[in-house]
């Protein structure tokens, strides 16, 4: 179908990305894998969608498109989770820099 | 070392003149005034440099709370046995200060202003019904006694402030700093104060919708 050969492109470029990324050393060999992985699963979501629809039967979702979605909210909310607590650590350590800053612009005019 | 006053300040260059002055004339027992000037893009440091306060800069602006802790971190590295937490817009008394001190040194570690024991003056009614909420919110989870929440008009003494944990940077550190006395069991008292608003110190205030953003802070974060 169209939409498989669609998406499957999407998903080859995204990989394409990942593996630029790796080699100009932005990403860690680590983050590479895991992100590999996700995709690789996508991709045999789109290839075999039959099985995404024994997998839904076994924990009792009718449709495999469903347990998909679900799954990817899932990620999604823990994903941003992690970007809150990442953002406000990233938060204090400007306040921290800024007080400092501060104080020792005091010192430098005493 | 006489008292420091901490005045965390952000675009108050119309008023942090007079608010520094009222304190030089109005409150003797105050030895040093401190602005810290919270990456204002007004003329607030000048001002306050000229009013003869001491001025600290956060090159941005990092909140309420972090601006009070760089203020308290000058205090304690400095030497300062007692500091009083005041508001740069011009609703407090200078008068007042007095007051807290001479309960502060009856043996308490910090000492609280309270608008419901003083005077508020005009404030408005939806405001009254939010404090209300958050003073109830603050009785339940803390299980302070006390009758007045979020109010910058305190007394402390510096080793007791050493104790506390204070890194909401926003709005939250004043419910921050309530928890704190509870769970280090610092000895507290309330005195009354006056507080006025105008139409300066609303707009400049804190909205209704704060309320919920502060939650936001004390919940998630």
């Amino acid at each position: 179908m169209l939409i498989q050969i669609i998406l499957l492109a999407v998903i080859a470029l995204i990989v394409l990305r990942l593996a630029v990324k790796l080699r100009s050393e932005e990403l860690s060999v680590k983050q590479f894998c895991g992100w590999l992985a996700i995709w690789i699963l996508a991709a045999i979501a789109v290839i075999r969608p039959d099985l995404t629809v024994s997998l839904a039967n076994l924990v009792g979702i009718g449709r495999g498109s469903d347990l998909v979605v679900y799954s990817a909210l899932i990620f999604l909310f823990y994903f941003i989770f992690r970007l809150l607590l990442r953002l406000e650590k990233i938060e204090k350590n400007l306040t921290k820099v800024v007080r400092e800053e501060a104080l020792k612009e005091y010192d430098r005019q005493q | 070392m006489k008292p420091i006053a901490i005045i965390p300040a952000f675009n108050e260059a119309a008023k942090i003149s007079g608010v520094v002055a009222g304190i030089r004339n109005n409150a003797q027992a105050i030895g040093d005034i401190l602005v810290v000037d919270d990456g204002s893009g007004d003329d607030t440091a000048n001002q306050a440099r000229s009013a003869g306060a001491l001025v600290l800069r956060h090159k941005l602006n990092r909140g309420q709370g972090a601006a009070l802790k760089t203020g308290i971190e000058f205090a304690s590295r400095s030497g300062y046995g007692t500091a009083v937490f005041f508001d740069a817009d011009g609703q407090m008394a200078p008068e007042e200060i007095g007051s807290l001190l001479s309960k502060l040194a009856q043996g308490y570690d910090v000492v609280l202003g309270s608008r419901n024991l003083g005077r508020a003056v005009d404030m408005p009614p939806l405001k009254r019904v939010i404090k209300l909420a958050a003073l109830v919110f603050t009785r339940l989870t803390t299980g302070l006694r006390i009758t007045d929440t979020h109010i910058g008009f305190q007394a402390w003494k510096m080793p007791a402030l050493a104790r506390i944990r204070l890194d909401q940077d926003r709005m939250a550190h004043a419910s921050q700093i309530l928890s704190e006395i509870a769970r280090k069991k610092l000895k507290y008292a309330e005195v009354p104060v006056t507080i006025s608003y105008d139409a300066y110190s609303i707009k400049k205030g804190q909205s209704g919708w704060n309320a919920f953003k502060i939650l936001w802070d004390l919940l998630i974060k």
